[in-house]
């Protein structure tokens, strides 16, 4: 009998191994991938040739990039060169729906000077681009992560839309801005992960919680959370505590990330430092690296992905013609960075993707149906990835671009070789005295005398 | 003038005395052996307990950035203040690996070759007698077996000093000219280990200028300035061969350390050295000095000449330094063997049992301080040059295992920051780093403004630790104002094992890293 009880005693511990182990993994198979959290911070107003024309291998621009002034005078040759806007001033371009159509121009991308002209804006300024002296960081991520050159904005269209097909994968009302009527009942990403029981949290710079679509006023200035955060516009992410509690200030973010707490999808939106011109670019980049510094410091850094994008093209140049899938789009390409110990070093990925292949990853990546046709039909971001490599240690990507060598490295062979002779000849030369001294004093008469006989020197 | 060690006729001695003879005979083969055990004992014995300090951090990242360790070339330039002989010797053992016990190995090599090149000028000048009593103070010296401990560049200008004393000796002794041309180069190597060696010039000058019994051909004397000249051209010529801007740094260094304030009280080597190198020690060299006047002779002069000289230097010098009396060390071991050794003609009515006894009290107040010395450092205070920092390596090694790749750390102070530098891989600036470049070291730089380089993100943690605490409060409660306003949140803590008022023993943090963020 007590051989029994020892026997069982001893097989105990292995039960509980066993269910120890197998409760390990039940956690990583929500996911398909080892990803178990997905951020992304959705910037402003910027095309991919306006942050990436000139990055070496992307899709940028050619020797022959040359905009038209005008390409619907005929008679109108003057084509403008892209030109590095560095401390030029700039200004909020149109980016409507009605320039996008111009500057589209059908396909023919070469409207982007006179679409402006028209408004009465420096058109001309549109073909600016910025590069590594001015977005050192953005490139500097590129460099040892993924830049994507065909992700698109997904309507043609300005913010608000395009933040709407952010969340759902649709136009929402169809219109270009956020309007006091709300979004109604649209089904957002967050209502399935909702109803999966999967954590998400939209965070907000500066947010303010008492303010919504419900106190737009028709030709007053519409809050820029309101325009941005489509959340705001649908009653029961204001009204359900439940659902609103999880939009809040991008402070918590960090506390989330000490506190181990960070959830499975976190959207962000930097209100005061997202980039819209005429806004500095050098405070965009400085939120992104603290929330990504924060992200490489917590321990969730080693199952997570950060993705960087832009919510429209800010009436920037981009020579890129979008795929027109339906009524509404894509609008014109957009910057995207993916970071993510899983990321593909340095690779610049060219599959075709959209704000909704944002929502096709979390989809496919945690079980979720997809919200509408197009989130369906969406490329995920799967090929940024490759899960075959054990994950990346995180690294802190310095804010300045690595400007080749400052001053030369000394050459270590000159100084061995210098100091290596010295020893020698500073051997060579005792040697010699030791040697001669030994010759001098004669055979058998050891050198030890000379210290009694000089004793009395002197 | 009797000789030192008068030869006994043997043939003459009844055949116990001659059984003794033979035993004691015996016996002297084995007191070097025993003092060089000792003198190994006590550089080696937990070498590695505790990590580098700041100065050691910088010689050895130099010496890893000569053998090609691309990381620490990082943040390591090679050319800073110093020539680069002991860089360039330990660079060849970091080949095998970049390790502090490995350097501080080959210190502590050099340190016992010294002792028994003690041994060798004191048996040379004043016999055997002296020889193995100057050997068996130094090997036992606290302030030796401190310095000697780590990989500083001292340990190497001392032996280098000590062997152009010993081919001045040999010179002095024979007239033989190529010893002469050895004590050149011997003061060239002395040089090439650190270039406030050649303060001992002055030195060489003084003995002959004071020792007229010694001749010297002028043209002897010039090929000995020669091979001097000649040993310590790598210095001058890597400068301008090598490139990576090593002329303007060691000019810029001139320039600094000219313009440095004082950093220590006037009585510091009075008290502090005084105090490691041994009161009693000390006490017995010149008491030989004043008892064996009569026997006065160049001997005396050259060993004097290479104490007095640095000591007049380096206290009229601004800048002190724990470590920078080192030279002085084998002089005055060898004056106080030669006491010792000479006691017999000091009291020859008097037995030599109270020599002995003198001998022993000496060995003893050298003995137990020195042993005390190799145990960590248990205050929570530091002085620089005085041994390693407890907890440094380890909140590098946190540092280097912790923080991601690229993160950078800000420090009260340099020292500090060197530290984690070398053991963490990280870049680390010290808060307290002039940014006006008249006011500080030129190998570092300053953080222009602090407050705006963290809320942009360019630092990830602050560390605070108590020995920069101790020396600027200043600057400690400006770093700890930083982690407050930046959400700091200690993420590590080195503490170590002190006495408490109680007597009980209580950890006390010396070292806390902070995470912050904008």
């Amino acid at each position: 009998m007590i051989r029994r009880i020892l026997r069982w005693a001893a097989i105990l511990p292995l039960f509980v191994l066993l269910i120890g182990a197998s409760g390990a993994p039940a956690s990583a198979s929500l996911t398909k991938t080892p990803i178990q959290h997905l951020i992304v911070l959705m910037q402003e107003n910027h095309t991919f040739d306006n942050y990436f024309g000139t990055y070496p291998g992307a899709d940028g621009f050619t020797a022959e990039t040359c905009v038209p002034v005008n390409p619907f005078e005929v008679s109108n040759t003057e084509c403008v060169r892209p030109f590095r806007i560095g401390d030029l001033p700039i200004e909020n371009l149109d980016h409507s729906r009605q320039t996008f159509r111009l500057q589209y121009n059908e396909g023919r991308m070469n409207g982007f000077i006179q679409a402006l002209n028209i408004r009465n804006q420096n058109g001309k300024l549109a073909v600016g681009y910025y590069d590594d002296q001015d977005i050192p960081f953005y490139w500097n991520l590129a460099d040892e992560y993924v830049l994507f050159d065909r992700f698109f904005s997904s309507a043609a269209a300005g913010s608000f839309m395009n933040h709407v097909y952010w969340v759902t994968a649709s136009p929402g009302r169809g219109r270009d801005k956020a309007t006091p009527e709300g979004l109604g009942d649209l089904p957002t990403i967050f209502d399935r992960l909702e109803e999966q029981g999967i954590s998400w949290k939209f965070y907000i710079q500066k947010y303010d919680p008492e303010v919504t679509y419900r106190d737009l006023v028709v030709g007053s200035p519409r809050p820029p959370q309101v325009e941005w955060v489509p959340l705001l516009s649908i009653d029961r992410f204001i009204d359900d505590p439940r659902l609103n509690r999880r939009i809040t200030d991008l402070d918590e973010y960090y506390e989330d990330l000490r506190a181990g707490e960070l959830p499975a999808v976190t959207f962000v939106k930097a209100i005061g430092s997202s980039e819209h011109p005429p806004g500095s670019l050098q405070a965009g980049q400085r939120t992104s690296r603290t929330m990504l510094q924060a992200l490489m410091l917590s321990d969730a850094w080693e199952d997570s992905a950060f993705l960087i994008t832009y919510d429209d093209w800010g009436g920037w140049y981009d020579h890129v013609a979008p795929p027109q899938v339906d009524e509404y789009g894509y609008g014109f390409r957009v910057p995207a960075l993916l970071v993510s110990p899983y990321a593909k070093q340095g690779y610049i990925d060219s599959t075709e993707l959209d704000y909704t292949s944002i929502l096709r990853f979390i989809e496919d990546n945690w079980g979720l149906e997809p919200l509408t046709s197009r989130d369906a039909k969406a490329n995920s971001l799967d090929n940024a990835f490759d899960f075959t490599l054990p994950p990346r240690n995180p690294r802190i990507i310095p804010s300045q671009r690595y400007l080749g060598d400052q001053g030369s490295e000394p050459n270590v062979t000159v100084i061995g070789i210098s100091y290596g002779a010295s020893a020698a000849l500073a051997g060579l030369i005792v040697g010699f005295a030791v040697v001669r001294a030994r010759q001098k004093q004669g055979p058998g008469s050891g050198l030890e005398n000379e210290s009694v006989g000089a004793q009395g020197e002197g | 003038m009797p000789s030192v060690e008068p030869s006994l006729s043997t043939a003459r001695l009844a055949p116990a005395l001659r059984l003794r003879s033979l035993y004691l005979t015996k016996l002297h083969y084995l007191e070097l052996p025993l003092i060089l055990l000792a003198a190994a004992t006590l550089r080696l014995i937990a070498l590695g307990d505790v990590g580098f300090n700041s100065d050691e951090a910088v010689y050895s990242g130099q010496a890893a950035a000569i053998s090609g360790d691309e990381q620490l070339s990082q943040f390591f330039p090679i050319f800073r203040a110093h020539p680069l002989l002991v860089q360039f010797l330990t660079s060849l053992l970091f080949r095998l690996q970049v390790s502090d016990l490995l350097a501080r190995s080959l210190s502590a090599g050099i340190g016992i070759l010294t002792v028994l090149l003690a041994y060798a000028i004191g048996k040379h000048l004043y016999g055997r007698k002296a020889g193995i009593f100057a050997a068996m103070f130094l090997a036992l010296m606290p302030y030796h077996v401190v310095v000697s401990r780590q990989m500083l560049l001292d340990g190497s200008m001392t032996l280098f000093a000590a062997l152009t004393v010993y081919f001045l000796a040999r010179y002095s002794t024979s007239q033989q000219s190529p010893w002469l041309y050895a004590a050149g180069a011997s003061m060239g190597l002395t040089f090439l280990s650190k270039e406030t060696g050649i303060v001992l010039l002055a030195a060489f000058y003084a003995f002959f200028a004071l020792s007229p019994s010694i001749r010297v051909r002028l043209k002897d004397l010039a090929i000995s300035m020669a091979s001097m000249l000649l040993v310590i051209l790598p210095f001058p010529l890597t400068l301008i061969l090598a490139g990576g801007g090593g002329a303007a740094t060691t000019q810029q260094y001139l320039v600094w350390q000219l313009l440095r304030r004082p950093n220590h009280e006037w009585d510091f080597y009075p008290t502090v050295v005084g105090m490691a190198i041994g009161p009693l020690l000390i006490l017995v060299a010149a008491l030989g000095l004043w008892l064996l006047r009569k026997e006065r002779s160049w001997r005396d002069t050259l060993l004097l000449s290479w104490i007095v000289i640095p000591i007049v230097f380096f206290q009229a010098w601004p800048v002190k330094g724990f470590h920078y009396l080192l030279l002085i060390a084998p002089p005055i071991a060898i004056l106080a063997g030669r006491t010792l050794g000479r006691w017999e003609a000091i009291r020859p009515r008097r037995s030599a049992w109270i020599g002995g006894l003198l001998a022993a009290a000496v060995a003893l107040s050298l003995a137990i301080p020195s042993w005390n010395r190799t145990q960590p450092n248990a205050t929570g205070e530091f002085l620089a040059g005085s041994g390693g920092v407890p907890g440094g390596r380890e909140a590098g090694i946190w540092v280097n295992e912790n923080s991601p790749e690229g993160a950078s750390l800000m420090t009260i102070g340099p020292s500090m920051a060197n530290i984690l530098q070398f053991y963490g891989h990280r870049r680390a600036m010290g808060l307290s780093v002039s940014p006006n470049p008249l006011h500080r070291n030129p190998a570092y730089q300053a953080i222009r403004n602090p407050d705006f380089e963290i809320r942009t993100g360019e630092f990830q943690y602050l560390v605070w630790d108590a020995y920069s605490a101790a020396r600027s409060s200043f600057f400690s409660e400006k770093l700890l104002n930083y982690s407050q306003r930046y959400n700091g949140r200690v993420v590590h803590t080195e503490s170590i094992s002190t006495v408490g008022p109680g007597g009980d023993s209580v950890e006390k943090p010396v070292i806390v890293i902070y995470e912050v963020r904008p």
